[in-house]
């Protein structure tokens, strides 16, 4: 894998060493919380695929008697009243207010249907099938509540499922990709300064070498002085250097070249 | 009696005819067993509803047959009242005024809040509509509708009632529409007492029973809402078997069961209570409903009158109430309930 | 990002509505209904005169709208715009597909259901609706 090769282009040095495993472990506890995350958004989002589910169904349950209901309002009220309702509207009394769930730090937006206004009590069907058109509305506002709750899940269906899909991506790429390449300039930053050791070793090991050859140099030239010294102590209480008494032989076995031993 | 001429028989005996192709009980069973609205058609083009359902396309809608159907009984009213002579033919006009009022107030309606005019007339009622009935968008207010457009229509009367210079609003056009209708039908009492005879018996008889089923849902429609007593009053026909005492009681009762104790002091009206059980108002209109049927077909026993007319057209817009029904239920899978509004008309 | 996408908390907002004319009705009647000055309504009424040029246009108008937070549209005509409906993808509004009296809800077109599907193994959902 690609992550295997990869690392941070970092001057391989005790401080980022530092820096880079503060960061890896920022990842490891970033992963951990993420993948928590991941989890709990998964248990939510269950939990709304099963309410869906539900709901869509009783959706279909409450449509047909709604729409059942404006049946009997057109049976008992005359086919007209449909175009009485619609001509009549105006402004809209069922609104909904949205608000925002937090589930771990995704909002959800949540519906609420609320009625704006009291409701208005109008006459449609004063003479013929009031009541039926009374029912008929109350059947649609039951309607309403069911589709605005579906409309909630729903749109917490579609929002978490791109959460979660976030959430798993950033999972994946701290585990697979982050982690592992942090991983591999920690272990190439280690590498890196092991070798530096090692140089550093040998080159101490080089000079300490040095350092004793010196030493031991120095001691053999300490001794030769010593000893030189001595013969020299020794001539001159024989009143003679022999260092003297030699050049004099040597100067005179130069110079005399008939004096013979 | 008076304008009994030959046109008039035969008019009845056609009417008569027409009465005969209504749906029967059998054909009632059959719709009742249909899966989907195509065995609906099926079932209906062995009827006379069958070649104004033949063209139309698969899949239908219950809007389509509901319109079509509506499209035949049209047909059969601008037959007779194209061949009407008087006073028959302002007879089958007063029936058609109930749709009059209801258009004008959707115009109305419309015109307030400013919808096209082209769109709303599609949607009035075919038996409604007269010439001047576009023109109606022009008004702003009420005084300029009556001076501009309703003086040239037969409902010109009748919006003097309700004519007020304040702005129209919702409630206002609830009650207009209800004032409307009030009028007419007095006006349609007087008309049929002025005719006399057997037209005015029976008349009468069905007049009054939809006077006092409007009474009666005017009352229990408008608990719980803002109409004051006295405007409930005003909106009550003044005739009718609850006139007076009756509407003065309806007029301050605050729930369904004071109307209940009001009406069961009427005889006609206690059978239709006492099927209802206790606090139940939902089936009230069924059961008016069948009740109104049944006069309806009464209203064929007796012979030289011009009840039958009305009692025909009546009898056909409950039959197009009893096929959407069953369209509608057949449509919605809601076929246990298709017994639970369908009145028979036999 | 879904963090990224604002969601905007209002205090109130519009459901609405591409449907047949009785669903329509109904909706109206319990007063979801809008008209504001400028004669602009908050729902469509689908017929069979209407072009789907008119639904994808005021699809795509409600959705962009800032005060509807709720789209309500009826499964036969989210079929006719399918491509539409599919490849929206905002979290509000919310599109919700609902069944209409003449047309059977199937749930097999419903594009959110489909996904729950998808993702809630295929047979739970299946012996549920069975």
């Amino acid at each position: 894998m690609s992550g295997q090769s990869q690392r941070l282009n970092v001057v391989p040095t005790v401080t980022t060493l530092g820096v880079v495993k503060a960061r890896l472990v920022g990842a490891t506890r970033g992963h951990a919380l993420l993948k928590k995350k991941s989890d709990a958004l998964t248990v939510q989002f269950r939990q709304i695929l099963k309410k869906i589910v539900s709901t869509k169904e009783s959706m279909g349950e409450i449509m047909k008697e709604s729409s059942f209901s404006l049946t009997q309002a057109k049976y008992v009220a005359g086919d007209n009243i449909k175009h009485v309702v619609l001509e009549n509207v105006r402004n809209a009394s069922v609104k909904v207010r949205s608000k925002q769930d937090n589930v771990a730090g995704v909002k959800l937006p949540r519906f609420e249907h609320f009625t704006d206004g009291e409701p208005k009590a109008d006459l449609t069907g004063l003479a013929r099938g009031g009541q039926q058109v009374q029912a008929c509305r109350a059947a649609h506002i039951k309607a309403i509540e069911v589709l605005v709750e579906l409309a909630s899940l729903q749109t917490s269906f579609l929002t978490l499922d791109e959460a979660i899909k976030t959430t798993n991506r950033r999972v994946n790429a701290l585990e697979n990709v982050v982690k592992p390449r942090l991983e591999n300039t920690i272990s190439y930053i280690k590498g890196e300064l092991d070798e530096l050791e090692r140089e550093d070793f040998f080159r101490l090991k080089k000079i300490q070498g040095y350092k004793k050859r010196e030493i031991e140099r120095q001691m053999v030239a300490g001794k030769a002085f010593a000893e030189e010294q001595a013969v020299e102590k020794v001539a001159l209480m024989k009143g003679i250097s022999f260092n003297s008494a030699h050049n004099i032989l040597a100067v005179g076995a130069e110079k005399d070249e008939d004096i013979i031993f | 009696m008076n304008g009994w001429t030959a046109i008039t028989s035969r008019l009845n005996s056609i009417v008569r005819g027409y009465r005969s192709g209504l749906l029967t009980a059998a054909d009632y069973n059959n719709l009742c067993q249909c899966e989907t609205l195509d065995d609906i058609k099926m079932h209906l083009s062995a009827t006379e509803y069958g070649p104004y359902l033949q063209n139309e396309p698969s899949p239908l809608h219950t809007t389509t047959i509901v319109e079509k159907c509506t499209q035949k009984l049209v047909d059969e009213y601008k037959h007779m009242l194209c061949q009407a002579t008087e006073p028959l033919s302002t007879f089958l006009e007063y029936v058609t005024y109930g749709h009059m009022i209801d258009n004008v107030v959707l115009i109305v309606t419309g015109t307030l809040h400013e919808r096209d005019v082209q769109e709303l007339l599609e949607k009035c009622h075919p038996l409604g509509m007269f010439d001047s009935i576009a023109t109606l968008a022009v008004a702003q207010n009420m005084r300029e509708l009556y001076r501009l457009v309703l003086v040239d229509t037969p409902l010109a009367p009748y919006f003097s009632e309700c004519i007020t210079s304040e702005d129209l609003d919702d409630m206002n056009i609830e009650i207009m529409r209800n004032t409307l209708y009030k009028a007419y039908l007095e006006d349609f009492y007087k008309f049929c007492q002025k005719l006399g005879g057997a037209t005015a018996e029976i008349m009468s008889d069905l007049l009054a029973f939809e006077a006092d089923r409007r009474a009666v849902n005017i009352t229990i429609n408008s608990i719980g809402t803002e109409l004051t007593r006295d405007d409930r009053r005003k909106l009550y026909s003044n005739f009718g078997l609850l006139y007076p005492y009756g509407h003065e009681e309806l007029a301050v009762c605050e729930e369904i069961e004071q109307v209940r104790a009001v009406m069961e002091k009427y005889p006609p009206y206690q059978s239709i209570f006492s099927k209802l059980s206790y606090g139940e108002s939902q089936m009230l209109d069924k059961a008016f409903y069948e009740e109104e049927v049944k006069r309806l077909c009464l209203a064929f026993e007796q012979q030289f009158h011009f009840g039958v007319f009305f009692a025909y057209m009546r009898l056909r817009e409950q039959e197009i109430r009893n096929l959407m029904w069953i369209s509608e239920c057949v449509a919605q899978n809601q076929k246990s309930r298709v017994h639970d509004s369908v009145v028979f008309i036999f | 990002m879904a963090n990224k996408i604002p969601i905007p908390t209002k205090s109130s907002a519009l459901i609405a509505m591409i449907a047949d004319e009785d669903t329509i009705t109904g909706f109206l009647l319990a007063g979801v209904g809008n008209v504001d000055l400028r004669r602009k309504t908050n729902y469509l009424i689908v017929d069979s005169k209407t072009t789907v040029k008119a639904i994808e246009d005021a699809f795509k108008e409600f959705t962009t709208s800032e005060d509807i937070a709720i789209v309500l549209i009826s499964q036969y005509v989210a079929n006719m715009i399918r491509f539409l409906v599919d490849s929206y993808n905002k979290p509000i509004p919310a599109i919700l597909e609902i069944p209409s009296k003449d047309h059977p809800y199937d749930p097999t077109h419903d594009s959110v259901l489909s996904r729950v599907r998808y993702l809630f193994s295929a047979e739970s959902v299946a012996s549920d609706r069975r």
